[in-house]
């Protein structure tokens, strides 16, 4: 795991440049070039509010907040899993090639969605003002859930990155899995909507209290308790730890496989 | 006084390398071909040994050509002297930096102009993103490519890309250059521009590990010549009879091959 903190300082500025590379090609052959890492999330909420404002209604005050204070979050780790899970396939004529670190790669496409999540945060500060509604205070407390986050999200970009080199077919079952995840996780919907004989269930799901964090700092203007905070980035240490391990257990045979 | 340095002795050492890969029949990669793994994974889990135990030395200065026929071995010799990846027994020892294996422009990225994909390829060789920039001018000026610097490199002709790749690989200073078939790219002038590089690297005293099936350039500039074949190091020596004995080598195959039918 200290092997892991050491790489990522050695290799900085490799994943720095790999991961604007990466941000470079998404936007490069558009006409509208980066301006896209702020419209995308934009028309995506102005789709998002005329779904659950107009058509299926939750009866949500301030529903547009509500949802994005945690969509966008969940569009990060989301497309951060999409990009890591090809981020070693993809740099097969590389990896070939010349001795490169492997767990780079992982962490490049972390961190170019990272950079994007954190440009929505533009749009969304836009949102709240259009709407006239409150920054809490609490939005200081966002780097802790930002942490849990990042570290369950690095950790799973390890294991599906990882198992992609020897099983093509995970790119396909991350897709569904990913969407099925989406509607376990609250992200439309709050946990009191759910069934209270599901929420035991539902409270196994670790991303829970990461997305909950999220939400109570910028739509409720509370704090999690301290046993959801922790619950939070504890939960996304060890994802990242045991992603982590299996990714070092197999980069080896990557060159050979891939 | 000087202590003696231990690297002066060689520049790479393999010591009883072995290599296997695992060959997977059918679509091992799929749901299908998992199920049918899990059910019988013997039956489609097939090794074989690319490098059977090889030895060698190459010492500073060194040009060392390797030949064989297609499948002796030859590339993945270069590939764990590169540490693509590690041999699955034996030691392998190297001591300096050494270059890619120059198979031109591999990790370019069409839709990145020149100049970033210089920059991107340097970076992930080890080099800080300054140094690049200040050997960029030099990589630009052997590719002759100073009016393509800001073009997407897939707009490059193949030639292009190859001069460019070839390039960065030998401007960053490698202290190894390992040459893979590199010349049987590119047309006659860049091929000769090529060859005089490497001919200077031999003059500044630069370990070489050549591999190729042109038996005219390895006569010419290597100074020493293993033959390789089915993972085995035949024969080692000088030119002339290295290539003599792959000569006959490749008659008794052809002979066997015409006996059979």
């Amino acid at each position: 795991m200290l092997e892991l903190f050491r790489d990522i300082y050695r290799y900085r500025e490799l994943i720095w440049i790999l991961a604007l590379k990466e941000l470079k090609v998404r936007y490069k052959r558009s006409t509208l070039g980066f301006l896209w890492a702020l419209l995308h999330p934009l028309l995506m909420t102005v789709v998002y509010v005329i779904i659950f404002s107009y058509i299926l209604r939750f009866g949500i005050e301030k529903y547009p907040v509500f949802l994005l204070s945690v969509m966008f979050p969940w569009t990060f780790f989301q497309q951060s899993l999409m990009y890591a899970v090809v981020s070693i396939v993809s740099n097969a004529p590389l990896l070939k090639k010349v001795y490169v670190p492997k767990v780079v790669f992982p962490l490049a496409s972390v961190l170019a969605n990272l950079m994007n999540f954190l440009l929505s945060l533009i749009p969304l500060a836009f949102i709240l003002w259009v709407l006239d509604f409150p920054f809490h205070l609490t939005w200081l407390y966002l780097p802790v859930p930002l942490l849990g986050l990042l570290l369950f999200t690095l950790g799973c970009g390890f294991i599906v990155a990882t198992i992609n080199v020897f099983f093509r077919d995970i790119g396909h079952i991350l897709e569904i899995a990913l969407r099925a995840y989406f509607f376990f996780c609250p992200v439309i919907y709050d946990l009191i909507h759910v069934d209270p004989r599901l929420h035991l269930l539902f409270r196994w799901n670790p991303l829970l209290y990461t997305l909950n964090g999220f939400r109570l700092a910028i739509y409720h203007g509370k704090l999690p308790s301290i046993e959801s905070a922790f619950t939070s980035i504890g939960s996304g240490l060890v994802v990242l730890i045991i992603g982590y391990a299996l990714f070092r257990r197999y980069q080896n045979n990557f060159a050979i496989h891939v | 006084m000087t202590m003696p340095d231990p690297s002066n002795h060689f520049k790479i050492q393999l010591q009883n390398v072995k290599q296997r890969f695992r060959r997977i029949h059918g679509h091992a990669r799929s749901v299908r071909g998992a199920l049918i793994w899990l059910a019988e994974s013997a039956a489609i889990v097939e090794d074989f040994y690319a490098l059977k135990g090889v030895s060698f030395t190459v010492r500073p200065g060194e040009t060392l050509g390797i030949i064989g026929r297609n499948g002796s071995g030859k590339s993945t010799i270069l590939k764990i002297i590169a540490a693509i990846f590690p041999p699955t027994a034996g030691t392998v020892e190297v001591n300096g930096r050494v270059s890619p294996l120059i198979e031109l422009g591999a990790g370019f990225h069409p839709d990145l102009t020149g100049r970033e994909n210089v920059i991107l390829a340097g970076v992930l060789l080890g080099f800080t993103q300054r140094q690049m920039e200040e050997r960029f001018d030099g990589i630009i000026a052997f590719a002759e490519l100073e009016d393509f610097t800001d073009t997407p490199v897939r707009q490059y002709a193949t030639g292009m890309f190859a001069r460019l790749g070839f390039a960065v690989a030998t401007e960053i200073d490698p202290d190894i250059l390992l040459v893979d078939e590199v010349l049987a790219v590119g047309d006659e002038s860049f091929q000769h521009k090529c060859l005089e590089r490497i001919n200077q690297f031999r003059r500044q005293g630069k370990t070489i590990v050549f591999v190729s099936h042109e038996m005219p350039l390895v006569q010419s500039i290597c100074n020493r010549v293993l033959l390789l074949d089915e993972g085995r190091i035949v024969t080692e020596g000088p030119p002339d009879d290295v290539i003599a004995r792959y000569r006959r080598l490749i008659q008794e195959v052809e002979g066997r091959s015409a006996r059979q039918r």
